[in-house]
């Protein structure tokens, strides 16, 4: 390599050095494409699906339906036994707004304490927390589930919400200590020498600061709630109560006979608004991660 | 360490009296009837899909004509979520009041006191004449009756008689395995020469179910009364050594096919010309067919001894009621309605199984391939025998192991001595857990 660039370096540089790059553009480029094909085939086999009739599965493998159809559309809007789909987007739109909120709020304060307020145990409470994310969701299930039955409380959104305004995710705070640790403290200073207290600091200087780190929380916290189906199967009872992911399932049943055909268009439809919630936060979730080694 | 640890023992206290509690709930006496003038909201829950979920509706429109006091709040899940949610239920002592139950499930949850006992109220509010002796047995557990089955089911051989017209092959007459082997040759035989993609069916020895039809037909259950196996590791090895021929030659549609046709089955797909199963599912086979496929044959399976009683009525479903219940004579009065009374037999037709209450048999108006699964379950009274015991805890574990080995032996992976070895160190684990 270096050869040859000693050598081509005398003669022609300009162009040589242009085709160079451009042939390496190239097949950059096309190495590229062909693993992005690789990996978006899913999602475009999934699109082209929800055209194929409910017969076509299992014979049709293929990415072209051969006979086209929108019923599979017309049918999810239908929705299932009686509740229609918007009552299920609703569900989801709900459970997922609430837990933005709640563990945005709850994992700023709890962060900010542990960051910023000096108080006994800090630093045992501090481990505990990380702690946490050693128990596996698994560990915490039937306990957690005994308490909600005996309040009173399942089928309703209380506890699919409630946890998520008590800074149960650990990670999140985490995440967030670590942001604040970075501010100097003498912007704190600065403002508790104007008369600041506590609350005010916390909402006035350290939140706008962390903001890159919340709106990582908040994305996150989004598409982990919307596609989450575990909790809201254990916690909801009434059809009318479940979220999308849930839904999904009611089309298939193995024992009698599956609609693969609204399942894979459901999925499709459930899928859309993770996708543009993305597309239009992902720059900050770039800006999140990319602030956050410039602080220090 | 001691401060942080120190809020967490009224939490552990409440915890254990939230236990005691489940404990002690639901003890109201048994064997009453539901007094009418009580209001009474009952939680209902059943595995299935949004078609089920339409035809339970009606069920219950018709049963709050009758008990128009009981409100049934129901819901419903797709089978593996709906017993995800039954374990964690069990373990928290909220399980709904009436369930659609299955028979793998039954001995598990009997055993742990988690249903509630029927055999008070069998003959009394539940209506047991329409039932036979060998179906009202089916829930019996221990020492009490804990389900009683809506419907049931036999193992039968499904075949698609428009592929059969298309090669040129007739309908399989009967005989034994060797024969059903010559018979699916036949038709992969024909089809290759037409360069059609078709077989006449798949690799039999992937299943438990024929392996206990041919156990039966030798006289022995799969497994005793105890749970113990009855058969030897050899006996295993041989069983699948008789499939070696069809996965060699093509007889059989390859293992690769099958994955490719996952979640749908080779026969869904029009792939294969027969397959061994559960005489319930052709509403399914016909219903991913598609519309080119409008009938199906059903015929009896292979057996290798004359006269044996190698088939039996497996409960497709049954109904229970769970332990902590505080309704019992209410739910039981459900319970009668869901499995008797023949509006709901109209309502259902065969979407649950053949009913297996004579009333509601003669509410349901059978047409088609009902009619057929009908006419078929008595066509095979005589090959009819006891049914074998309840099915052990981890039923449904091994019945997975055994069908993943067989998919194995498709892709030529293991040789039959190893499979017989690997679900014998599983079942270890299964019987000794």
């Amino acid at each position: 390599m270096t050869a040859t660039a000693l050598i081509t370096t005398g003669q022609q540089p300009p162009r040589r050095r242009l085709t160079r790059r451009t042939s390496q553009t190239i097949v950059w480029f096309v190495a590229l494409t062909a693993i992005t094909l690789v990996v978006i085939y899913p999602l475009v086999w999934l699109l082209l699906s929800t055209f194929k009739p409910n017969a076509e599965f299992g014979q049709n493998p293929g990415l072209l339906p051969w006979a086209p159809t929108i019923d599979n559309y017309l049918k999810v809007v239908e929705g299932i036994a009686g509740v229609p789909l918007w009552r299920f987007y609703a569900n989801s739109l709900i459970l997922a707004v609430s837990a933005v909120i709640g563990t945005v709020l709850s994992s700023a304060l709890a962060a900010y304490a542990f960051a910023r307020v000096r108080f006994r145990g800090l630093g045992v409470l501090f481990t505990a927390m990380i702690g946490t994310l050693l128990l596996p969701f698994h560990v915490v299930i039937i306990p957690q589930y005994i308490w909600f039955q005996k309040l009173g409380l399942v089928d309703t959104f209380v506890p699919l919400i409630l946890p998520k305004f008590l800074a149960t995710e650990a990670f999140f705070v985490f995440l967030i200590v670590q942001f604040i640790r970075n501010i100097p403290r003498d912007m704190d200073e600065a403002a508790r020498i104007d008369g600041a207290g506590h609350a005010r600091i916390f909402w006035s200087i350290i939140l706008p600061l962390v903001k890159p780190a919340l709106i990582t929380c908040a994305i996150f916290t989004f598409i982990w709630t919307w596609n989450d189906f575990l909790g809201p199967l254990l916690y909801l009872n009434s059809p009318e109560n479940y979220p999308l992911p849930i839904a999904l399932r009611l089309y298939n049943d193995q024992t009698s006979t599956s609609d693969y055909g609204a399942t894979v268009t459901a999925s499709f439809v459930a899928l859309v608004p993770v996708l543009l919630f993305f597309i239009v936060f992902q720059r900050f979730l770039v800006d999140g991660v990319a602030t956050q080694g410039l602080k220090g | 360490m001691f401060r942080t640890t120190r809020p967490a023992l009224p939490a552990a206290l409440l915890t254990i009296g939230a236990l005691a509690l489940t404990g002690c709930s639901g003890s109201s006496a048994p064997g009453e009837t539901y007094d009418p003038d009580e209001e009474v909201t009952l939680t209902f829950a059943f595995w299935g899909n949004e078609v089920r979920a339409g035809l339970y509706e009606q069920a219950f429109e018709a049963f709050n004509e009758e008990y128009p006091r009981i409100t049934v709040q129901n819901s419903f899940l797709d089978f593996p979520a709906f017993w995800e949610k039954r374990q964690t239920e069990a373990a928290g002592g909220g399980l709904p009041d009436v369930m659609q139950f299955d028979y793998s499930y039954l001995r598990q949850y009997a055993e742990s006191g988690l249903l509630l006992d029927l055999a008070p109220y069998l003959g009394g509010v539940i209506d047991d004449e329409p039932f036979s002796d060998e179906i009202l047995e089916i829930g019996e557990v221990a020492d009490g009756n804990f389900a009683i089955a809506t419907s049931t089911n036999a193992f039968g051989l499904y075949t698609n008689p428009a592929l059969l017209e298309a090669v040129g092959v007739e309908e399989f007459a009967g005989g034994t395995w060797d024969d059903y082997d010559d018979w699916m040759e036949e038709v992969s035989d024909a089809a290759s020469a037409q360069g059609v993609e078709l077989w006449g069916g798949v690799d039999w020895t992937g299943r438990i179910q024929n392996f206990e039809l041919q156990m039966r037909a030798g006289g022995e259950d799969l497994f005793t009364e105890d749970g113990e196996p009855n058969f030897t590791q050899d006996d295993l090895e041989a069983f699948w050594e008789q499939g070696d021929s069809i996965r060699e030659d093509g007889t059989a549609a390859g293992s690769q096919k099958v994955e490719e046709a996952y979640p749908l089955s080779v026969f869904d797909s029009a792939l294969t010309a027969s397959e061994l199963n559960w005489d319930n599912f052709g509403t399914g086979y016909l219903g991913n067919l598609g519309d080119s496929y409008t009938e199906l044959g059903l015929v009896a399976p292979p057996l290798d001894v004359e006269g044996a009683q190698d088939l039996f009525l497996k409960p497709a479903m049954l109904h229970a009621i769970a332990a902590t219940t505080d309704h019992p004579e209410a739910a039981a009065t459900l319970v009668d309605f869901l499995v008797n009374s023949p509006e709901v037999g109209a309502v259902f037709g065969t979407n649950r199984g053949l009913p297996a209450s004579e009333t509601q048999l003669e509410g349901a108006a059978l047409e088609g391939l009902d009619a057929q699964i009908r006419d078929y379950e008595e066509s095979i009274a005589d090959r009819l025998g006891d049914a074998p015991p309840v099915p052990i805890v981890g039923y449904g574990t091994l019945e997975e192991k055994f069908r993943q080995l067989g998919l194995e032996l498709g892709f030529g992976t293991i040789t039959p001595g190893e499979a017989a070895s690997q679900f014998f160190s599983e079942m270890d684990i299964v019987l000794n857990q």
